[in-house]
């Protein structure tokens, strides 16, 4: 059974990385979006499945509140930010995609290095998952650093904050749903507060390109 | 003796079924694109065609182009006789393994580019260039891709992957398999010609790679190289058929495994054949600078499927 549980663990997370790594192969926005909604789809299983064989009933809840908050909810409210910019040309990322996509495959290297430790004194059938969702964080952050276009960066920012959701539910089998939902609302408020931001650098610059930024110091 | 018997059937039996597959794709490309289709056994027609044509060679064609076709033809027959089809033989494991299988498939490839160039035609040594471009990122993918597998059965035996596989049936929802697998996949599509990397239906057209390299054959020669491409495909969907779901694969020499073997098999490959029709359908040519991209994607999930069996164990 728990070889089962460990197996359908590693599939769920290496699932939500391959999402990321969609990210950095993909140009169009809408495909970026349906990527985010795949991840939260997959993370919400893979919180109902720890739910289940961790035999967590609060992980239920904390799976329905993820399908209703990013699988629904914030994918909907990027795609009408999406539509109120119309078809935006694609902006070159700082580093070109194959070499983006190999970083990728270096970063999650580095994360398996890196979280070897922890799997070797951790117990949980779930450990396996965590070299994945170091991985999934590092390269939500190289999506963060290596976008120009600041609906991009949104959703590596969102990306970050599943990963770190995946690593607290696969790392110690969830946080207590209280914490949670306060996790929900912080992500939700944050994408809000970037929402307005997006709007306004696109009202000032008639672009999302965060790179006209510098422009604001002259 | 009768392993021997059987591993000889079950490859005759592919290059007889190899041209089908081509004709099955084509027929459900066309049945989705709203057109009737040629019937499936279209490709049979054109290869007796072929094969009672004359052949023209250019002046300037050396020994490489006639040896050509019989390579390329004869490398995916000895591959398709080690690749484990319907049965996995026991007795003659050790003749070859993942290792030969890539290999001898790149002989092929490399002795079509080699015919490509020599006729010194703009076309073949473009369509040649190409190949090889493409043939350098895709190569390292199936090594590391079929060496994930490899990793978790600790052989790099393809009978002995798939004897593992069966004996753990939950290894085959780990991410090592399923990520090599969506890397095969995509090296799949890119080795045999299939669309978002080259189109195998145009002729004459700028972006043609296979078709580009093979522009200056005609005839029974045509005929060999054609059967060649398709036994490729046949072997590449073997390979992703019975490596990633071994289910099926007859382990003894009873006529019921056998036959329920072979089912299975057409039942696997054809249903290959229906997601690269429908996929082929869906998708539109990549522009060739962009191949290099979806290539290293498809590499870096091979990476990860052979770090993901490698470190976690």
């Amino acid at each position: 059974m728990d070889g089962l549980f460990s197996q359908l663990v590693v599939l769920g997370s290496s699932g939500m990385l391959l999402t990321a790594i969609i990210i950095l192969w993909r140009r169009g926005v809408p495909a970026y979006i349906s990527a985010y909604r795949w991840q939260s789809w997959l993370l919400a299983a893979l919180t109902a499945c720890v739910g289940y064989f961790g035999s967590d009933a609060g992980l239920y809840g904390g799976a329905i509140a993820l399908v209703l908050l990013k699988g629904l909810g914030i994918p909907y409210l990027l795609r009408s930010m999406e539509r109120r910019f119309g078809a935006q040309h694609e902006l070159r990322p700082y580093v070109n995609t194959e070499t983006s996509l190999l970083a990728a495959g270096v970063l999650v290297l580095f994360a398996y290095a890196l979280a070897r430790p922890w799997m070797a004194v951790s117990a949980l059938p779930t450990r396996a998952g965590l070299p994945l969702a170091m991985g999934l964080l590092f390269v939500s952050l190289f999506i963060i650093v290596s976008r120009k276009k600041a609906i991009t960066q949104v959703i590596g920012f969102l990306m970050l904050e599943n990963a770190i959701a995946l690593l607290a539910v696969v790392g110690t089998y969830g946080v207590p749903l209280l914490v949670e939902f306060g996790v929900f609302l912080d992500a939700l408020m944050g994408f809000l507060v970037m929402q307005i931001f997006v709007y306004q650098i696109h009202e000032t610059f008639d672009t999302m390109d965060v790179e006209q930024l510098t422009r604001l110091k002259h | 003796m009768i392993e021997m018997l059987l591993v000889v059937g079950q490859t005759l039996a592919g290059v007889a079924l190899a041209p089908g597959l081509v004709g099955s794709i084509r027929w459900t490309k066309a049945r989705l694109q709203g057109r009737r289709g040629a019937p499936l056994w279209q490709p049979y027609a054109e290869l007796r065609k072929l094969f009672a044509k004359e052949r023209v060679v250019s002046h300037n064609a050396s020994w490489l182009f006639h040896a050509a076709p019989f390579v390329v033809f004869g490398t995916a027959v000895a591959v398709l006789s080690l690749v484990p089809v319907v049965f996995v033989p026991t007795g003659f494991d050790s003749i070859g393994d993942l290792f030969a299988v890539v290999y001898l498939l790149l002989l092929g490839t490399f002795f079509l580019a080699l015919a490509g160039l020599d006729t010194g035609s703009p076309f073949g040594g473009m369509g040649a260039s190409r190949e090889m471009t493409v043939v350098a990122l895709t190569e390292p993918t199936v090594a590391l891709s079929i060496f994930a597998l490899a990793l978790t059965a600790q052989s790099t035996n393809l009978g002995e992957i798939i004897r593992q596989t069966v004996a753990e049936p939950a290894r085959a929802l780990g991410p090592g398999h399923l990520l090599a697998f969506a890397a095969l996949f995509i090296v799949t599509l890119a080795e045999t010609g299939r669309l978002p990397v080259d189109n195998p239906t145009t002729h004459l057209e700028l972006t043609m790679i296979h078709e580009a390299m093979v522009l200056e054959y005609s005839g029974p020669y045509l005929a060999l190289v054609e059967w060649g491409a398709a036994l490729k495909l046949l072997i590449f969907f073997a390979i992703a058929a019975n490596l990633f779901l071994p289910w099926g694969v007859a382990f003894t020499p009873s006529p019921v495994a056998l036959v329920a073997g072979f089912a299975l098999f057409v039942v696997k490959i054809g249903a290959l054949g229906v997601a690269v029709a429908v996929l082929e359908t869906r998708v539109a040519k990549l522009r060739l600078f962009r191949v290099p991209e979806l290539l290293s994607a498809s590499f870096v999930m091979a990476l990860l499927a052979v770090l993901s069996t490698f470190l976690v164990r």
